[in-house]
């Protein structure tokens, strides 16, 4: 007796339709193999399947059973085969029909109820796709998938329930999805708080705005950590689509929490210094996403950037560019989108006081030099904003007490930025790209036209301040944004003028 | 191309040949003449030196040195080779005195500079000869040098044990002047040049206050109204505001009282028309002479 279970490999962001086909000999031996390259966890299934089985109060037929995992040559890895071959072996012991055009996904426990198991977001999207009607998923698990309309989401608590559904004798309701209560942006720190860094905080709205990555340079106890840690609270929402993106790579990653919803607010990932590079991009044996895929739409916070070794920093080159990142392994290759905010931030110097008016700085010349050279020009150039973050003289901020009392704040600035993002998404309704820093150099061309005045002064502003051909358009891009952020639809000289405040400085000499 | 002056030879500096100890043999790169020994100034300094102490050695140093008189330093970094550098912006003529062998860049960074003194008619000197590595003691051995070639040393800027201070002692051992510019009395840069005036050092505030001792005149003085002619009011107020001192972005924003992306595309215009400079996260005045000649 054979029957045909359909169920999902995920690879990746990637689904591909496995056939789950469970025999049930009348003759041989009494044996239980699973075949069809299982990983560890798929192979450990056996027994997993077997006590769940017997501890729903079934007996476990004495016969030779074999599982076949095809196509055969695809590794199958994680818990999720467990259903479909609990429900293969059940259908053919207890002589009953599986509903047609359903497939089936999820981990038993030993007792026989189903647990949380990850990404049944793209299950439920390769179902849409592949038009299966129904798919049958762990309760916990099951808000997830319902995010999908279309697709009936069946719920399943436990093995008996799903048993006595295919025999007819109970009803489930597909899930409905149910959107998470608590939808309020959680954030650290509201830009009103932190007193003076103007310049900085400028260079905030502008990166949130255009999506622009930012680096600053200052003392310790600036507030640059501050700084970076109040942009989540300036970004706009995510778009519908850009949720269900980043959606995607934590339902496959296994980072949505049982009975999760959509994401909804932008990722802010702040990695300590002694990743790996594997942590940062992402990767392994079965590729992984990395932090940068991670912080997908969001910001990808790098605090004490100079103190990442510096392969790992040489890494961000390609994603940053191309907004994801391919993995290739020997058995697979996978690509997780990759478009973050990079905020970077760093001392002046190995002991941070070389620029602070109070304090000696004891490095010397050479040690500057080396501490510089941790990061290469090629990813300071990726850069859009540059500043620098000066140490706060407290004594001078309070003498402007009455203009402290009246700061922006964050929700302020919020909305600013959704206006500009509002302009951007309007300008490349037609393109892939959404905002002004993923301009490649074709669409400057067509979205940014400079005139003659504006085009001379960032020509003398390339000369006289060393800028490189990429910085050159950085600063285009730049100028995009801070005409956005005016309503402007074209890019006049002051916006140019203030996008060369953040240029990088390479030296002043 | 490197020669050797003996202490017999007729060339051989005749203030040099005054000190207590004067170098038997003299190594040098460049053109001899002895007439580049005739007016010469040290001007020393913190390798650390802060913008101020940069501002100023600039400022001073191209207007002495456009008067014909030599530039003397240690070829360090930090004053002594912004020193240098002012002095060839200028083209003045300029003298470095090296604490290691006459074929050692030392610090090697500065090659470029090193070449660009040869070049323009300078003198790189030493006493040590071929590839003698610089050590501890031959940093005040070199001193002795470059404030015994000069008629006055000027120090720039000098923490507490800086040694610079070493090179102060010497001049005033040799009984040659010392001049001192005066800082602020926070700054850990300038603990030591501030000491130096308590202790009777001449007090600098322009380059005339060097060129009347040597008894030359400087070229005239930059007219400041020149300056004003076609600015817009916040260009006026900004230059206002550092002429008193230079500060940060957000520190000018507040005494401006223009929010920063305002201010910051002005700065950007004054900066490529020439009228501030930036540097370690700072405005300044760009007021040299050469900017507005």
């Amino acid at each position: 007796m054979l029957i045909k279970v359909c169920s999902v490999a995920n690879s990746g962001l990637k689904t591909i339709g496995i056939d789950v086909e469970v025999n049930v000999a009348s003759r041989g031996l009494p044996a239980f193999e699973i075949v069809g390259l299982p990983s560890k966890a798929v192979a450990e299934s056996k027994e997993r399947v077997k006590t769940a089985i017997v501890n729903s109060e079934i007996e476990f037929p004495q016969r030779r059973i074999i599982v076949n995992l095809a196509p055969a040559d695809v590794p199958k890895e994680g818990s999720c085969y467990d259903l479909p071959i609990a429900i293969g072996i059940l259908s053919l012991v207890m002589g009953c029909e599986l509903p047609e055009k359903s497939l089936f996904y999820g981990e038993l426990s030993l007792d026989g109820t189903l647990r949380h198991t990850k990404g049944t977001l793209l299950l439920a999207l390769f179902a849409k796709e592949k038009k299966f009607t129904n798919i049958f998923v762990p309760k916990a698990s099951a808000n997830e998938a319902a995010i999908i309309k279309d697709v009936n989401v069946y719920p399943i608590e436990n093995l008996k329930q799903l048993l006595d559904y295919c025999t007819g004798q109970i009803e489930i309701t597909p899930a409905e999805y149910r959107e998470s209560e608590e939808d309020t942006v959680s954030v650290e720190f509201d830009m009103a708080e932190v007193l003076g860094q103007e310049q900085a905080k400028r260079a905030l709205e502008i990166s949130a705005s255009g999506g622009h990555n930012f680096f600053m340079v200052g003392s310790p106890g600036a507030g640059k950590t501050m700084l970076a840690r109040a942009l989540p609270g300036i970004l706009p929402p995510l778009a519908e689509k850009e949720s269900l993106e980043v959606t995607k790579i934590y339902s496959a990653s296994g980072r949505i929490p049982p009975e999760g919803t959509l994401v909804k607010t932008r990722p802010f990932r702040a990695p300590h210094h002694t990743i790996s590079q594997i942590g940062l991009t992402g990767g392994g044996s079965k590729p992984q996403p990395g932090e940068i895929s991670l912080a997908h739409r969001g910001v990808l916070f790098l605090d004490e950037f100079n103190e990442f070794p510096r392969s790992v920093l040489e890494a961000l080159r390609q994603p940053m560019e191309d907004g994801s990142l391919s993995i290739s392994r020997s058995r697979e290759r996978v690509k997780y989108p990759a478009r973050f905010i990079l905020a970077a931030s760093a001392n002046p110097c190995p002991c941070g006081y070389l620029y602070d008016p109070k304090r000696m700085c004891s490095c010397t010349q050479r040690e500057i030099e080396r501490y510089r050279k941790r990061v290469s020009g090629p990813i300071l150039d990726r850069i859009d904003l540059h500043v620098e973050v000066p140490v706060v003289d407290v004594e001078h901020l309070s003498r402007f007490e009455p203009t402290q009392k009246n700061l922006t704040s964050s929700g302020q600035i919020r909305k600013r930025v959704k206006k500009a993002r509002d302009l951007q998404q309007n300008r490349f309704k037609e393109e892939t790209i959404h905002t002004n820093s993923e301009m490649k150099n074709r669409h400057i061309k067509k979205y940014c036209r400079l005139s003659a005045e504006v085009k001379q002064l960032l020509i003398q502003a390339v000369k006289q301040f060393h800028l490189s051909a990429r910085s050159y358009f950085k600063m285009i891009k730049v100028a995009r944004t801070i005409a956005d952020l005016e309503n402007s639809s074209e890019i006049t000289i002051n916006h140019m003028a203030e996008a060369l405040q953040y240029r990088p400085r390479v030296k002043t000499e | 191309m490197t020669g050797v002056i003996k202490i017999t030879n007729r060339k051989y500096p005749r203030l040099l040949k005054k000190i207590p100890d004067p170098p038997e043999k003299l190594y040098y790169k460049g053109s001899w003449d002895a007439d580049i020994f005739k007016d010469c100034l040290a001007v020393v300094g913190a390798r650390r030196m802060t913008r101020y102490g940069e501002q100023i050695t600039d400022l001073l140093v191209s207007e002495i040195a456009a008067a014909g008189i030599t530039i003397v330093s240690g070829f360090m970094y930090g004053i002594d080779a912004s020193a240098h550098k002012a002095a060839l912006k200028s083209g003045g003529r300029t003298i470095a005195c090296m604490p290691c062998g006459i074929d050692v860049v030392h610090p090697a960074h500065q090659e470029e500079l090193y070449n660009e003194i040869i070049e323009n008619n300078g003198l790189i000197i030493s006493e040590y000869e071929n590839d003698f590595p610089p050590a501890l003691w031959t940093y005040p051995k070199r001193n002795r040098i470059v404030a015994g070639l000069s008629k006055a040393t000027l120090v720039v800027e000098a923490g507490e044990k800086s040694g610079s201070l070493i090179t102060a002692d010497l001049t005033r051992k040799f009984e040659r002047k010392l001049f001192s510019v005066p800082g602020q009395l926070t700054s850990a840069m300038s603990k030591g040049t501030v000491n130096l005036i308590k202790e009777g050092a001449g007090i600098v505030t322009s380059a005339s206050d060097i060129l009347a001792y040597y008894g030359a005149e400087g070229i005239n003085k930059l007219e400041k109204n020149f300056l004003w002619d076609g600015l817009n009011n916040l260009e006026q107020s900004i230059i206002k505001e550092l002429e008193r001192e230079s500060m940060e972005i957000d520190v000018l924003s507040r005494a401006v009282k223009t929010p920063v992306a305002v201010l910051g595309r002005e700065l950007s215009l004054m900066q490529l028309k020439g009228l501030v400079k930036e540097g370690a996260g700072k405005y300044y005045l760009k007021v040299t002479k050469t900017q507005f000649a």
